[in-house]
């Protein structure tokens, strides 16, 4: 919608573009190359306001925390200031010296750095994200391409979508104990259902006359399958994994609450436990900052896999 | 039916696939006494085509023209093997048709080339899926790339093109697939009206050239006499051929003019009976 109403104005602005070339035989595309163009400055304009508005939103609140601290509304054990935060952040990077006389220095929190946490976590995530992607896009292909598959086993997903992992992360640790495995079960199950779901829609909604052009070219169904459905789903099942890795960083806590270190959301847990609310809080602006930034990578691949989205 | 000895010495036509009876005739298309029903949600029975029986042979350029819901794209579907008929016997060179098939392309009305491909090889991709070499089927897609006006826009983007272009990329999509029978469902249909005109002449022009069996439904008169060799008019519920008429301007004087033939007293004549038989 947004789309349309900009590229309309864009072109009442060029109102009168000469086609210069003699080979475009409908005489527009080098018109509608310039208005795609003037539409895309228009958005470029547009999305810089966006980032100057969100950035000032930052400021706000980064404001209103400082001053709320500084004033001493709130007692620091509650709410630390932005600077014990960053002094947390800066101190769990680093090698401390606890004591002089010895000389025994301390290196970042619980034995590891702060990025060491967090890599352990990406880490699982990564493992549990991509086994759900393996096997949700294929589970996701055959519900779609076989109903009997999508009767049997439709219920059973939704059933699985609908548990908090923090439900079943205690029988998960019966079953295959407090090490890595249980943390990637756990992450790979978060994962799972949304995969398998934005599969099924992704096959489902490939246009009837994609596949009946294909069919009147001879193609058979491994080729429907390959040249137009495979294709046709990707942007679907893109966004199904943007999404699964969302449900992932919001489960990694959970996963990371028994024997989590290494691990961000272990970091955060066990020292919130030990009332050092700075560094949960520092753990908690990482955490976010981090989906953010692997957010806008899916997007930036989505956008490389699947550069036709919302033209066709 | 008309036979022209212009249309039988196609130099590419397929093979036939059997029955002696259809290559007496040419007929690539037979229809005998094809209906189609379908039951609705709410239960009731729709009579979408009523027994038609039509033969079209080698070379014709038949138009189908009527409003809409008149069940001629049912016809299509039929014949293209997306469709099984409830009544009757569909067949393509004496064989039943039994479903999609390469020797009958079709011709969308909206555009429908695959966005992840560049045009050259969407116009590639039945090639490709007969395994035909990559730099033969580069070639040939660009000689069909030409032949449509395209030459320059095979690594462009389907999305880049103009509604016209695209469906001027899937006719040649089409062409490039030897493909025997081409079936055109209303492709200018979306199109404005000076897109519409410049790509009936390029069709008229091409057909000229090539001979192709074409199938062609449209629910513009004016588009029909102009490109067919002939046309049949359709009625609604249940949708039967109600004019079958031989466009015999179009083998004479006509056959050499182009934008011009539209104000031939005879095409005027043509026009005004085939739209006075859409409206009984």
């Amino acid at each position: 919608m947004e789309r349309t109403r900009l590229m309309s104005d864009a072109a009442s602005a060029t109102p009168t573009a000469p086609a210069p070339s003699g080979t475009d035989p409908d005489g527009d595309s080098a018109h509608s190359r310039r208005v795609a163009k003037a539409a895309r400055r228009g958005r470029s304009r547009r999305l810089r306001r966006n980032r100057l508005l969100q950035a000032g939103v930052l400021v706000v609140i980064l404001a209103l925390w400082w001053l709320i601290t500084a004033i001493k509304l709130v007692d620091p054990l509650y709410l630390p200031s932005p600077q014990a935060v960053l002094g947390a952040f800066i101190d769990a990077n680093r090698c401390l010296v606890v004591d002089e006389s010895s000389g025994r220095s301390v290196c970042g929190v619980q034995n590891y750095y702060l990025w060491e946490h967090l890599l352990a976590s990406l880490q699982r995530i990564g493992v549990g994200v991509s086994l759900a992607a393996i096997a949700g896009v294929g589970l996701g292909a055959l519900m779609s391409m076989w109903e009997p598959a999508n009767t049997a086993l439709a219920p059973y997903l939704n059933f699985l979508r609908a548990l908090p992992p923090l439900g079943y992360i205690g029988l998960i640790i019966v079953w295959v104990g407090i090490g890595d495995l249980s943390k990637f079960l756990l992450l790979f199950l978060a994962a799972f259902p949304p995969i398998v779901i934005a599969t099924i829609d992704g096959v489902r909604g490939v246009r009837e006359d994609y596949v009946s052009a294909a069919r009147s070219m001879g193609a058979g169904s491994p080729q429907i399958a390959r040249f137009v459905v495979l294709p046709a789903a990707t942007a679907s099942i893109l966004s199904g994994v943007r999404l699964a890795i969302g449900f992932a960083w919001t489960t990694v806590v959970a996963a990371e609450l028994n024997n989590g270190i290494p691990g961000i959301g272990g970091l955060a847990y066990i020292s919130g436990t030990q009332l050092k609310t700075p560094l949960t809080i520092a753990c908690i602006i990482v955490i976010g900052l981090v989906a953010v930034a692997l957010d806008g990578c899916i997007r930036w691949v989505g956008n490389r896999l699947v550069p036709w989205h919302g033209k066709v | 039916m008309t036979e022209r000895a212009n249309h039988t010495d196609r130099p590419d036509s397929a093979d036939p696939v059997d029955s002696a009876d259809s290559a007496e005739t040419g007929s690539v298309v037979t229809l005998e006494g094809v209906s189609q029903r379908y039951i609705t949600d709410s239960g009731d029975v729709v009579h979408a085509l009523a027994e038609t029986d039509l033969e079209i042979p080698e070379g014709q350029f038949v138009c189908v023209v009527g409003p809409s819901g008149c069940g001629k794209t049912t016809l299509l579907k039929i014949i293209a093997g997306f469709l099984d008929p409830t009544g009757g016997a569909a067949r393509y060179r004496g064989a039943t048709i039994s479903g999609p098939g390469a020797e009958r392309g079709v011709v969308f009305q909206q555009p429908n080339l695959y966005p992840w491909f560049t045009v050259r090889d969407n116009v590639a991709l039945g090639m490709r899926m007969r395994k035909v070499a990559k730099k033969e089927r580069t070639q040939k897609a660009q000689e069909y790339l030409e032949l449509v006006g395209l030459a320059d826009f095979g690594d462009a983007k389907p999305y880049e093109l103009s509604g016209g272009m695209q469906q001027r990329a899937q006719i040649a999509r089409v062409l490039a697939n030897e493909t025997d029978v081409i079936l055109m469902d209303e492709p200018f249909g979306a199109l404005d009206a000076i897109t519409r005109a410049r790509l009936q002449a390029d069709v008229l022009a091409l057909q000229r050239k090539q001979h192709r069996t074409v199938f062609f439904i449209t629910h513009d008169v004016d588009e029909a006499v102009f490109l067919g060799d002939r046309v049949l008019v359709m009625s609604a519920r249940p949708g039967r051929v109600v004019l079958d008429q031989d466009v015999t301007l179009s083998a004479q004087a006509g056959r050499s003019l182009g934008e011009e033939m539209r104000r031939l007293p005879e095409f005027i004549e043509l026009r005004e009976r085939i739209a006075g038989a859409i409206e009984h």
